[in-house]
């Protein structure tokens, strides 16, 4: 490892001189057991931390009738979750995205129990953007959202341009999504028997990308069992599928 | 003319450079690295826009086993549902996480015991002190003393079999909180009163600097959801999901955060 060798300069040496020795240690194995170690700590370590997601749920205890806040029904709007699931009992994966299946029925207002109404209850997929347009039922809250989602473009705009600072930004932010002069709408979540959490996350996330600050995650109640019925009915699909657990 | 002499040359080649650089890379690893805590069970969270950090302390994690993936099982939901909790302090010797799973398994038994007269669990300070050091558990009270006796590996063993019936925290959907309260809501009950006898009592008597822990402590657990953390996998079904959540409410601890994964704005789903 470390080795000491009499220096080799040419030419004759002095009686009695003393050797010039030169000293190399030899830092292979140094290196070899520094790597493993590098190994080592480079797969115990976590470097992407997770994210968390707030989420306020109201009190269990029962409130009595009247003094349910009442959303108005022109604000109102309900998405019912449902998750597609392949024979395997997993959840179905797209093929081509490799993506779960997840699928929206909502509705705008109060629910249409008359049955009249065409088209009352109708269908939408979690798309995301494309080229930077929102589509699938991003676009349909955005629309929704439209007063709120005008200021909060111009908010980012200034942002980018550098006139405010991130924390202005979110502050400005949070007092446009709850401004209460603005038509803002309500959501109600409701995830069905076969949803999926991933489901749920994908709406909580639709609510924070449209700046909804009124949302309410509900159980599905009898009503909308009945629109799903009628649905299926209209468009000749079975959409209720068994529940897998 | 003479011959031509050729030079021997060593291949030894100078490697300190190179260990210079490792020991640097080297230095970089252990500085940033945080390491990955021991979990029971792997779950793979679903991802979400939300750009907020998961905090390091004063924290309560509660993780909601997924159905099996391995595909070895014959039930694979069998193994679904299994709850654990983990509680990390401050990263300060004031409450640090072994205080903090003390002063919250002292608690959790009191009540237990309170409401299981005829079949209290008692421990000793010995397993007291080994269950200070366990980062995430989930077994019922009364498999405590046994579960604790056991050396780490075992332990490990133990809670990692998921088709045993003595993993997991019991949960069911009582929503009475001064009634009988499932084993689940007994620890969110601990969590509760910790908090508020910690903000109540120890205020007093300490400097600016300690009672500003203090409140931080209370303010994660309590008021702004930063400090219980519901970690599930993004297959598990919603209603697996809804009793946990469900059971929290019943506790007041209404306010909470659920831990996702990172994604961008353009994509539908992971």
């Amino acid at each position: 490892m470390a080795q000491i060798e009499p220096s080799d300069k040419g030419g004759k040496k002095k009686k009695g001189a003393q050797k010039k020795m030169q000293i190399h240690v030899d830092f292979t194995p140094m290196v070899d057991m520094n790597m493993l170690l590098i190994t080592f700590f480079m797969l115990c370590t976590t470097m992407i931390k997770s994210q968390t997601l707030q989420i306020v749920l109201p009190t269990n205890e029962e409130v009595k009738q009247e003094q349910q806040a009442q959303a108005k029904a022109s604000e109102a709007i309900t998405i019912i979750l449902d998750t597609e699931y392949g024979d395997n009992g997993k959840p179905l994966v797209d093929a081509e995205t490799g993506k779960t299946v997840h699928h929206i029925y909502y509705y705008e207002g109060v629910a249409d129990t008359t049955f009249q109404t065409t088209n009352f209850l109708r269908e939408q997929q979690f798309i995301g953007n494309v080229n930077r347009q929102a589509q699938g039922i991003r676009a349909i809250l955005r629309e929704k959202n439209k007063a709120v989602m005008e200021q909060y473009e111009i908010l980012k705009q200034q942002w980018r341009n550098k006139e405010i600072t991130k924390e202005q930004f979110d502050e400005l932010a949070k007092q446009n999504s709850n401004d209460s002069t603005k038509t803002r709408p309500v959501v109600v979540i409701k995830p069905g028997p076969n949803c999926t959490y991933e489901g749920l996350i994908c709406a909580l996330d639709e609510m924070q990308i449209n700046q909804i600050s009124r949302y309410s995650i509900e159980l599905p109640t009898h009503t909308d069992t009945l629109l799903l019925q009628e649905f299926e009915r209209r468009n000749g699909r079975t959409i209720i599928r068994p529940t897998v657990r | 003319m003479g011959k031509v002499k050729i030079k021997r040359k060593s291949t030894l080649i100078d490697m300190t450079a190179m260990s210079d650089v490792t020991v640097l890379l080297l230095t970089f690893f252990m500085l940033t690295s945080t390491f990955l805590q021991k979990e029971p069970t792997i779950v793979y969270t679903p991802s979400s826009v939300s750009e907020e950090k998961v905090p390091t302390n004063n924290l309560v994690t509660i993780l909601i086993s997924s159905s099996d993936k391995s595909g070895k099982l014959e039930n694979a939901a069998s193994v679904e549902g299994k709850l654990f909790i983990s509680f990390t302090g401050d990263a300060d010797s004031t409450f640090s996480s072994e205080k903090i799973r003390g002063m919250m398994l002292e608690e959790a038994v009191s009540i237990y015991n309170d409401q299981h007269k005829n079949a209290p669990v008692r421990l000793t300070n010995q397993q007291v002190a080994e269950f200070t050091k366990i980062n995430m558990f989930g077994v019922p009270f009364s498999v405590l003393p046994e579960y604790l006796s056991m050396s780490i590996t075992d332990r490990d063993k133990f809670q990692g079999d998921l088709t045993q019936p003595k993993v997991g925290i019991p949960i069911d959907g009582n929503k009475n909180r001064e009634g009988r309260l499932n084993e689940f809501q007994i620890w969110l009950k601990a969590i509760y009163n910790v908090a508020q006898r910690i903000n109540n009592e120890q205020c007093e008597g300490l400097d600016a600097e300690q009672r500003a822990r203090v409140q931080n402590l209370y303010g994660a657990l309590m008021r702004q959801g930063k400090g219980i953390a519901v970690k599930a996998d993004k297959d598990t079904p919603f209603t697996v999901v809804e009793l946990v959540f469900d059971n929290l409410q019943t506790m007041k601890l209404n306010k909470f955060s659920l831990m996702t994964a990172l994604k961008s704005e353009d994509e539908p789903t992971q």
